[in-house]
């Protein structure tokens, strides 16, 4: 009984500390001269369970600008509540809505804030500059960002950024005409990503939810993909 | 118990039966004191000037300080004791660079007014959340160009702020009000306000008008916060003089026909 005892004290004990956990999902942003889109797809999952397949992962922050985020679910809702707080209060001092650039720098230092003990998320903001042209900033958990004109982030993030380099930013192609594409395009390429996501990445798929960003307003789409 | 007028003048937060925070209404007593100081917003920018009192030959006048930069595009001109502005021109440009850090734009002026209104209030007692013992014994203009385009505020020593076309703090105010009241004018230009600011000043100064007893300062899209040096300010005291100057009629009066 003693040497059990002995034994049990002698082993070292291994404590585990996991608040992180990866529920999957892609997020894909356009920008535009006078547009922008953000679109995410709708599967929530854990490891090879499902926990819903129709869980958007976009929040619309302000008329302007929509946030996509995936990663771990718990920290993209504390992430979000804590920046939707922040515009409220931002709102009542300087009597204005935060525009996207702002809330670009916010969010970036919100992240960094938290250096230590990061939110375990991929952010992509999506919206119209305070010149009304689209843009797009991206995040890595630690606040690092970098405006961009597209990016894809998430499960699939690196599988789709090669793709929309090719068929956004005109990459590895001769003879091309490199005009900024229409919104339309933007929607059909973005389509086609999601697609293309869905047929090789477990944790994207079920369906995309896609906000389309003008100085007319957020327009919402919604469409299926490949649910097994 | 019997109280006299002055048991309220002992706590700066009292108030006394009729509703009244004597230290408050004292401090604004003291900008009543202060050299004056005066702001013209106009479309195409806004304009401060502030006199300087040279007290001694021996006294080195760019030392005095009146006009200061809160940021690239805000500027502040005060009036009481210089020495309380210094610590709320201090809280100004540390939110105008924690706002432009933490947003990447930069802030209002009404946004500034308020946050240095918020430390204005802070007086009190209590050794806890007072920032200062009485309350800040002066008044201060802000002025600045922001989205919302060129702005003047007037903040005082009870934390109130205002927003004006055309303030005058400091002894010479009353007066100097009464003149702004009848020249200002919505169409009014910023040359037209650099005159009008430099003549009225020279109305209701003790002192003549020279180049190194008064500060002179604009805030305009193109220059944004713009101090004049004495070089700018002689070319525009020269402009000013020949207004009055009858001996040279040729000389139009700016701003008429």
């Amino acid at each position: 009984m003693a040497l059990v005892t002995k034994q049990i004290l002698d082993t070292p004990i291994q404590h585990h500390f996991s608040p992180y956990s990866d529920n999957g999902g892609t997020t894909v942003a356009v920008a535009g001269p006078d547009y922008a889109i953000i679109a995410s797809d709708t599967r929530l999952s854990a490891g090879y369970s499902i926990y819903t397949r129709e869980q958007s992962k976009l929040f619309t922050l302000s008329e302007t600008t929509v946030l996509g985020s995936s990663g771990c679910w718990c920290d993209i809702l504390s992430l979000t509540r804590i920046i939707e707080a922040r515009m409220q209060m931002y709102l009542h001092e300087h009597n204005k809505v935060m525009s996207t650039t702002s809330l670009a720098k916010m969010i970036s230092i919100m992240m960094y804030g938290k250096r230590f003990f990061p939110y375990y998320t991929s952010t992509i903001i999506a919206g119209l500059d305070p010149e009304g042209k689209g843009c797009v900033y991206s995040y890595d958990p630690i606040g690092h960002t970098e405006r961009a004109n597209f990016r894809a982030g998430g499960s699939s993030g690196a599988l789709l950024q090669a793709l929309l380099d090719n068929q956004l930013g005109f990459k590895n192609q001769e003879n091309v005409d490199k005009t900024p594409v229409s919104l339309e395009k933007a929607i059909t390429v973005v389509k086609d990503a999601f697609t293309a996501a869905a047929e090789r990445d477990i944790y994207t798929g079920d369906g995309v939810h896609l906000c389309a960003i003008t100085k007319d307003g957020i327009k919402e789409f919604n469409f299926e993909l490949r649910k097994d | 118990m019997f109280l006299t007028r002055s048991e309220y003048d002992r706590g700066v937060n009292t108030f006394s039966p009729e509703g009244r925070l004597f230290q408050v209404e004292y401090a604004i007593e003291a900008i009543k004191l202060g050299s004056t100081a005066i702001g013209i917003s106009t479309s195409e920018g806004v304009v401060l000037a502030a006199e300087k009192r040279i007290t001694s030959v021996l006294m080195e006048p760019s030392s005095i300080k009146k006009i200061v930069e809160i940021d690239k595009h805000i500027g502040c001109a005060a009036s009481g004791l210089i020495a309380d502005s210094r610590i709320l021109t201090d809280r100004a440009r540390v939110e105008c660079a924690n706002h432009w850090f933490t947003y990447d734009e930069k802030m209002d002026i009404e946004s500034v007014a308020q946050a240095v209104s918020n430390l204005a209030i802070q007086f009190g007692d209590s050794d806890e959340e007072s920032a200062m013992s009485r309350p800040f014994g002066v008044a201060m203009l802000f002025a600045g160009m922001d989205s919302k385009g060129p702005q003047l505020f007037h903040l005082d020593p009870s934390g109130t702020y205002t927003q004006f076309d055309a303030k005058a703090i400091g002894s010479g105010s009353e007066g100097a009000q009464q003149s702004l009241q009848e020249v200002y004018h919505d169409s009014m230009t910023l040359k037209e306000a650099i005159n009008h600011v430099l003549t009225i000043l020279k109305q209701v100064m003790e002192e003549k008008l020279n180049s190194t007893n008064v500060e002179l300062c604009t805030v305009s899209p193109d220059k944004m916060y713009h101090l004049y040096s004495k070089e700018e300010l002689e070319a525009e005291l020269a402009k000013v003089s020949s207004i009055h100057d009858p001996s040279r009629p040729d000389v139009a009066v700016i701003g008429e026909p």
